[in-house]
């Protein structure tokens, strides 16, 4: 009676293994047939690999197919894989790929893994379809965008989508209530003074915050940036112990009173619900955040950074790169490029991505067409500087970030600062 | 003095004897294919990593790594970061097993009697453990947020605003303490199962005994119920300790390590230095110096409750 | 062990459930909030206005997917796990003591390994063997991911087994396959739920080996197909919570139908004397 049971449970193990091997083995017969279909392919047909972030936390983007299926048609010879990644575990797939040899033909890089992958060989340099491209030059992207894939003096990838950290979006009833100028938010006196009479009563001023994420350290960046200070100066040494950066750092500690409490673990996030409801009356933020805002019931207006008086505000170059990766044949990368040269051309550009488009040209379109203040957006675009461009750039992140945690935690700014930069400069 | 029984049962051995022998190989076969899936899956990608973690990737743009030995190890050691490591795997393993081992055992004691609704309150209980980890960890980072969380509104409520506004995870003081117990509250349920099914097994007319002689319900639980149940506890604590030391979801989720390294352990460290800043060899370095560190840590306990087991024989 | 329960067990368990599921009510109701209602600050218990929009949405096309793969790669699993972790226990029982003594510390020294040191190994053996993105690789992943662990666990619990048992039944003259199928099997049935639904909980939540044996979104399973819901800055709270529920309702449903094993006790006389 028991060893029935046993017998029974046995077969059904069986069986279940039989069937996730047809099941697989299916599946992977409808993978290989999904881009050509039932029609025989046209001789000579290259397969590409694209790998794309799932763009913003707005909504699962459709878009990468949109785009893949309009190159598609215009270029029967080549079939696009797409795969979307959500953005936690993109970093983590594109090593697992690299590591493990499946890398894809072409993928969006964040600006700062660039440099890195390029130094270990992950990435091929670009130089030369560049130069015979017709579309895709320098001058047609954001500078600071262009410049952030180029690593030795050659690129590595081409621009794909930007945004600037940060723009200072700001609830206008509450400064209407308690009586702020908005204007009066680009300057760092104005910026503080509008911390102090906006911060009380379950309500704060200032959506500052510090939790471990690139997000602390490209608003940080703009900081020091506005007040002409520097990350690394242009030998490539740390500069953040010089006067102007650490007057920046020091800055940013004193709007700390005005921040929403637990700043040590708050994230660009939080800073968002908390705009939302209405306890938050300035939230830092690139121009990416506006169509929240927009769905949402806040009166909201914005202004391009602080910076302080009689300087002008620098934002933080933010983005993706399109990279192409070592391991394909050179028919591969040639219909890559040709991807490239589409997805990044003023008329597709534009629809394709949910940041803004890196091609200047398709970016004042679409600022034109999608956002608010697009001349405001535009200037702090055009002002903008990227981050270091340094191959071991994820350390210094690092050793950046947990700087400005320990200057939040009550640390003097300046000797913050040269621990971190004795431990930058030794990388 | 023996008897006719004992003589005859000692003649009967000697057949049993070589049944003994057909019984252990096929022991052995049985125990084949956990063997080879831990050998192929575990052991040999260690290796792996053991080797590469004895080289270096140079800068310049090739991916080829040059082998350096020890440099690894030694710039670990002597590094800054070995030491809190240690000390916070220590501590996070330690309370998070305790935690969960004497909530598990304690609920494991109550709802062992049944009634109506037994089956629906256990089916509540496990849901912390059935949870996702990144749910489960979004979930309570989210509730120690000092404006939009449950923690701070209740204690606001209870305390007043000063103590509402504690930053527990921003605060290199308390963040640890916080994470581990949400960690108490995500595990538990599985030592609370282990043991329920546990206390099934032991014999009912030892506790009536206990019972008539006169003992009450704390002292039956520790002379009755707890060692009967040893070996039980034993492998349970030894699974959560295994678990707990190699747990990532967590940690990462509520505080990626911070603030300033006080919830950093080894997992969420290697995680950093190898997915996060590309640097492998490095973070296969830490991962072999984890795995040295449990099994030094663990394996004499192992041995010793097999040693038990042994002198029980 | 199974007494009828006091009042004040009952009550007692009532308040003692109700303390651990209080996280539980507030994701649900994050889960039935609105997205146009922001968050409230200090934060509710429960939203101002429900709406099951989240749960509706989470019950997409890809989920579906990702749970089609949970749903093949978990069963497979755990069926097989479970019925050569039971042999292997009853293996390592019947073993002789040396053999015990090195092959019980192996089998929990794999579990001791972090997961991110091996895994980009791990993904190379796989990508080498062809079997990215099958359900055959993570099938045989989690197989040899617990199988040692449902060893281990049915060995403590056949350890329980009070010897008297074995040994009367071995005097008697019954074969070593009589024993385990007449004696120790039934006695494990706990054992064998127990870690049937431990290893059920594993697989269904696993992410990481999921993450490495995959890369086409049509084979990713639920806990990796979360991250659809997490964001560079922001996270989608509401169908994050919404589909993390759906998602353990099998696993819940599946416990509540095997829990009478868990309470189910010896057979009264087996151990009499």
């Amino acid at each position: 009676m028991r060893t029935r049971n046993i017998r029974a449970a046995a077969l059904l193990a069986v069986g279940a293994l039989a069937l996730a091997a047809c099941t697989s083995a299916a599946s992977e017969g409808e993978d290989a047939g999904s881009g050509s279909g039932d029609t025989a392919p046209p001789a000579e047909q290259v397969t590409i690999t694209w790998w794309d972030n799932q763009q913003t936390d707005s909504g699962l983007s459709e878009y990468q197919q949109i785009a893949v299926d309009r190159f598609m048609a215009e270029n029967p010879d080549v079939v696009v894989e797409v795969e979307t990644i959500p953005y936690p575990e993109y970093q983590q797939r594109l090593q697992l790929a690299v590591q493990g040899g499946n890398s894809p033909t072409v993928a969006t890089v964040d600006q700062i893994w660039t440099a890195g992958l390029a130094a270990r060989g992950n990435i091929i340099s670009l130089d030369e379809y560049v130069a015979a491209s017709g579309s895709v030059k320098r001058d047609n992207f954001f500078a600071g965008a262009w410049d952030s894939a180029v690593v030795d003096g050659q690129a590595f990838g081409v621009p794909f989508n930007v945004d600037v950290w940060q723009f200072t979006f700001y609830n206008e009833d509450l400064l209407l209530a308690a009586d702020v100028d908005p204007q009066s938010l680009t300057t760092w006196d104005g910026l503080e003074a509008a911390g102090a009479a906006l911060t009380g009563d379950g309500q704060f001023g200032i959506g500052l915050f510090g939790h471990l994420g690139e997000d602390t350290v490209v608003v940080m960046d703009s900081f020091i940036f506005s007040n002409e200070g520097e990350v690394l100066d242009s030998a490539g040494k740390c500069a953040l112990n010089q006067p102007a950066s650490v007057e920046a750092l020091e800055y940013l500690a004193g709007l700390q009173q005005y921040a929403p409490a637990g700043v040590l673990n708050n994230s660009s996030g939080e800073m968002r619900e908390l705009f939302l409801n209405g306890s938050l009356a300035t939230e830092f933020w690139p121009a990416l955040e506006q169509p929240t805002l927009q769905d949402s019931d806040i009166n909201w207006g914005f202004v391009a950074g602080t910076a302080p008086a009689g300087k002008t505000p620098v934002g933080t170059y933010g983005g993706w790169n399109l990279s192409m990766f070592t391991d394909a044949t050179d028919a591969e990368r040639d219909a890559a490029w040709r991807f490239i040269e589409f997805i990044t051309s003023p008329e597709v550009n534009g629809d394709v991505v949910d940041l803004l488009p890196a091609n200047i040209e398709a970016a004042k379109a679409f600022v034109e067409a999608n956002r608010e203040g697009p001349e405001v957006i535009l200037e702090h675009l055009n002002n903008a500087k990227p981050r270091p461009l340094s191959e071991n750039y994820l350390e210094l992140s690092t050793i950046q970030n947990e700087m400005f945690q320990s200057i939040l935690n009550g640390t003097d700014a300046q000797s913050a600062a040269d621990t971190a930069c004795v431990a930058i400069d030794g990388l | 003095m023996r008897s006719l029984a004992q003589s005859n049962r000692r003649r009967r051995l000697s057949p049993f004897g070589s049944s003994r022998n057909r019984a252990a190989r096929a022991g052995l076969l049985f125990l084949a294919p956990a063997v080879l899936g831990v050998a192929a899956l575990v052991f040999w990608p260690l290796v792996q990593a053991v080797w590469q973690s004895m080289h270096k990737t140079p800068s310049g743009f090739s991916s080829a790594s040059e082998f350096v030995g020890f440099a690894n190890y030694i710039d670990i050691v002597s590094g800054n970061s070995f030491f809190f490591l240690i000390v916070n795997s220590f501590a996070w393993t330690l309370f998070v097993v305790v935690g969960q081992n004497v909530m598990g055992f304690l609920f494991a004691l109550a709802f062992n009697a049944r009634w109506q609704l037994s089956g629906i309150l256990r089916a509540i209980i496990i849901l912390p453990w059935v949870l996702p980890g990144v749910v489960a960890a979004v979930l309570w980072r989210f509730m120690y947020d000092p404006q939009l969380g449950l923690i701070s509104s209740v204690l606001e409520r209870l305390f007043g605003p000063e103590l509402g506004r504690s930053q527990f995870l921003a605060d290199t003081n308390t963040a640890l303490a916080a994470v581990i117990v949400a960690a108490i509250w995500k595990g538990f349920p599985f030592a609370f199962l282990i043991y329920l099914a546990g206390l099934q097994n032991v014999d009912r007319s030892q506790v009536e005994a206990a019972t008539m002689d006169g003992a009450r319900f704390p002292r039956i639980v520790l002379s009755v119920i707890i060692p009967s149940m040893r070996p039980v506890i034993a492998l349970t604590l030894l699974l959560t300790a295994i678990f707990t030391f190699n747990y990532f979801d967590m940690i990462w989720v509520m505080t990626k390590g911070g603030p300033l390294n006080s919830t950093h352990i080894f997992p969420t460290f290697i995680f950093q230095t190898g997915f996060g800043q590309f640097n492998f060899e490095m973070a296969a370095a830490y991962g072999v110096l984890a795995f040295a560190l449990l099994l030094i840590l663990l394996v004499p306990y192992l041995r010793h409750s097999l040693k038990s087991e042994r002198d029980e024989d | 062990m199974n007494q009828r329960a006091s009042i004040q067990n009952r009550v007692f368990q009532v308040l003692i459930t109700a303390t651990v599921a209080m996280p539980l009510v507030w994701m649900l109701g994050v889960a039935l909030k609105p997205s146009s209602e922001p968050f409230s600050s200090p934060a509710q218990l429960w939203p101002n206005s429900i709406t099951f929009d989240n749960f509706l949405s989470s019950w997409r096309p890809e989920f579906q997917t990702y749970f089609l793969n949970s749903l093949i790669v978990s069963f497979a699993t755990v069926t097989i796990s479970v019925l050569l972790g039971l042999l292997g226990a009853y293996g390592l029982l019947r073993s002789p003591r040396k053999i015990r003594w090195l092959v019980y510390p192996a089998l929990l020294m794999g579990q001791m390994v972090p997961a991110a040191s091996i895994i980009i190994p791990i993904f190379a053996m796989v990508r080498n063997l062809g079997l990215i993105d099958t359900h055959l690789a993570l099938i045989l992943a989690y197989i040899a991911l617990t199988l040692p662990l449902s060893t281990v666990m049915n060995y403590a619990f056949m350890r329980s087994i009070p010897k008297d048992v074995i040994e009367a039944a071995t005097v008697d003259g019954a074969s070593t396959f009589r024993i385990f199928f007449q004696i120790v099997l039934p006695l494990s049935v706990p054992a064998v739920v127990a870690t049937g639904v431990w290893l059920t909980v594993v697989v269904w939540q696993e992410f990481l080996f999921a993450l490495a044996m995959t890369t086409s979104q049509s084979m990713r399973t639920l806990p990796v197909g979360l991250n659809d819901f997490i964001g560079q800055y922001g996270i989608r709270y509401g169908e994050l919570m919404a589909t993390s529920i759906v998602m353990s309702v099998p696993v819940v449903i599946l416990f509540l139908f095997l829990q009478r094993y868990f309470v189910q006790g010896l057979l009264s006389g087996a151990t009499k004397g």
